[in-house]
């Protein structure tokens, strides 16, 4: 246990560093390009139609971010290999009762 | 109660499944494959300007092209699906759905549903939404419909415990966009969202009605079929979790790519090749898992008709997805848009990949919901060839004839010159269409020959 805790914490770091290197220039690029499109909307009238297939987007996307929220803390992650293997003990069991 | 404690509690998977009602979904699934087909081989006549229905307002050709479209989506691709998720679900959850009564109430009423669109089409009642020409006065009508679907299989999914398997996440996704979907592109656009901007929702609802209905609800019944008739669990799980979270962050932008070089401003037409590439890794993540599913297992792939369909339609699956990171670029754009590439494009998804894997569950399920073998073996085999035979050529054909067109206008010719030259293209296509009818009929006749118990050949 002892010598996977360094190794584990290296990892935590690792992965850390690796998410911050990739989610800080997109949420720089989603922002700017979020901000032009207020821009847009608020500038020029006609700049508002391209408001409302982003709006969905962002509503949808949104949606499933609070539901992977939910199933992260629900523990729907946890030991993710486990319903593959229960999908084929189910389905031997069905088969043999019929 | 645990898995083990209901096998204990309950007699068999009768209890669960309603195998009646799952036959009847794919009867009238293959009814609405019957008109679809017929809608095809009546506008592929009409091309090459052997039209048997010539001057009949009724039938006329671009009626029968939105019979063909819908009949696919509504008639055939629904309850197929839905046949399948009766069967599936129960099995995958070990419990029945909300309600027998009620399944067999919105068995009828989709019939109703898929009827009534297609006669308001016949008499001139479409809206002007590719692939949602549903007439009006039927949408509420389908949304309804489409709620009650949702409420009668969430409720066994939404009542499991502990971690989801991967099909499930993808059904209950299916479920709650669909709705969303139908619901933004039937009435955005002819209620609230007039313009360029309802031309951008058509865009998201088209090609979202393929991303967010049909891709989710084929995958997760492959997910669901492929590891049981392999007899070994899927490569990983992991991944597999990686695939449907990648196809719910990155599909919703993707439909804005049907609208290249359109008044749309251009951050999202980028915004759209972006996503749609970004799809294309997702896709691969998907494919990776399969492949390394079948891995050591690949004779049983071949020898195994139901396998076989499966994977045909995932190679085929690759290729369209590959076609579409592509013919994506405004660089290809440039050439195929509006051509016939894009209708060859969509048959190999619509009929190359989705009706191949429910051709695949029909082959595994009819015998086991008929309690008798197939009548005939080489029927099956014939059917699985024509289909593919047909879908390979006819994809071929078309995506040679749009590039043709595409430099034909390039070059500013006449418009003529154009039709003149895909001309050979559309008989070939006529051919080709032939063969897949032909295959169709195989099935038929052997499904009918099944259903009445003449003895297995």
């Amino acid at each position: 246990m002892s010598s996977l805790a360094p190794r584990s914490r290296a990892a935590r770091w690792t992965a850390l560093g690796l998410a911050l290197l990739i989610l800080l220039p997109s949420l720089w690029g989603f922002g700017t390009k979020f901000a032009e499109l207020v821009d847009l909307a608020r500038g020029q009238g006609e700049g508002t139609f391209a408001v409302s297939p982003v709006v969905n987007y962002l509503l949808a996307s949104l949606g499933f971010l609070l539901l992977f929220g939910w199933a992260a803390v629900n523990g729907m992650f946890h030991d993710v290999e486990r319903p593959k293997l229960l999908l084929l003990e189910r389905e031997q069991m069905l088969d043999a009762k019929e | 109660m645990t898995h083990t404690a209901w096998a204990e509690a309950t007699g068999s998977d009768r209890d669960l499944v309603d195998r009646r009602l799952v036959a009847w979904y794919f009867v009238a699934a293959l009814v609405y494959l019957g008109f679809s087909l017929l809608g095809g081989l009546l506008m592929a006549l009409q091309l090459v300007r052997a039209n048997p229905l010539q001057g009949i307002e009724l039938l006329s050709p671009g009626r029968w092209r939105m019979i063909h479209t819908n009949a696919v989506a509504y008639g055939f691709l629904a309850n197929s699906f839905l046949g399948a998720l009766h069967w599936a679900i129960p099995r995958l959850t070990l419990r029945p759905v909300l309600s027998r009564w009620f399944s067999w109430f919105i068995f009828a009423a989709w019939q109703v549903v898929v009827l009534a669109t297609a006669g308001g089409i016949l008499l001139g009642h479409a809206q002007g939404l590719e692939w949602g020409e549903t007439p009006t006065w039927i949408d509420p009508l389908a949304l309804a419909g489409l709620l009650l679907v949702a409420v009668n299989f969430l409720a066994p999914i939404t009542a499991a415990r502990g971690p989801l398997y991967v099909s499930s996440w993808y059904f209950m996704a299916a479920f709650v966009w669909t709705l969303l979907t139908y619901a933004m592109g039937n009435f955005l656009p002819e209620y609230f969202v007039p313009g360029t901007s309802g031309g951008a929702i058509a865009g998201l609802f088209i090609h979202d009605l393929v991303g967010l209905f049909v891709t989710p609800l084929g995958w997760g019944l492959m997910y669901y079929f492929v590891p049981i008739l392999l007899k070994k669990p899927i490569w990983s799980h992991g991944l597999s979790l990686v695939g449907f979270w990648g196809l719910a962050f990155f599909y919703p932008l993707n439909g804005i790519h049907h609208f290249l070089y359109t008044p749309i401003p251009m951050f999202l037409q980028y915004g759209a090749v972006i996503a749609t590439v970004a799809v294309e890794l997702v896709v691969a993540t998907v494919l990776v898992n399969f492949f390394g599913t079948v891995w050591g297992a690949g004779r049983l792939a071949l020898a195994n008709l139901p396998l076989r369909w499966f994977y045909t339609g995932m190679v085929l699956y690759f290729i369209t997805c590959f076609q579409c990171a592509l013919q994506v670029t405004l660089t290809f754009q440039a050439v195929i848009h509006f051509t016939d590439w894009v209708v060859g494009h969509a048959h190999l998804v619509m009929f190359g990949v989705f009706s191949m894997w429910i051709f695949g569950i029909m082959t595994h399920l009819f015998p086991r919901l008929l309690d008798r073998p197939w009548y005939s073996n080489r029927l099956a085999e014939w059917h699985f060839w024509a289909s593919t035979v047909g879908i390979v050529v006819m994809f071929t054909d078309l995506g040679l004839a749009g590039m043709f067109q595409g430099y034909y206008w390039a070059a500013l010719l006449p418009w003529e010159a154009s039709v003149d030259g895909s001309y050979p293209f559309w008989l070939v296509r006529l051919l080709a269409g032939l063969v897949i009818i032909f295959g169709q009929l195989c099935f038929v006749v052997n499904l009918v020959a099944t259903w009445r118990n003449r003895g297995h050949v």
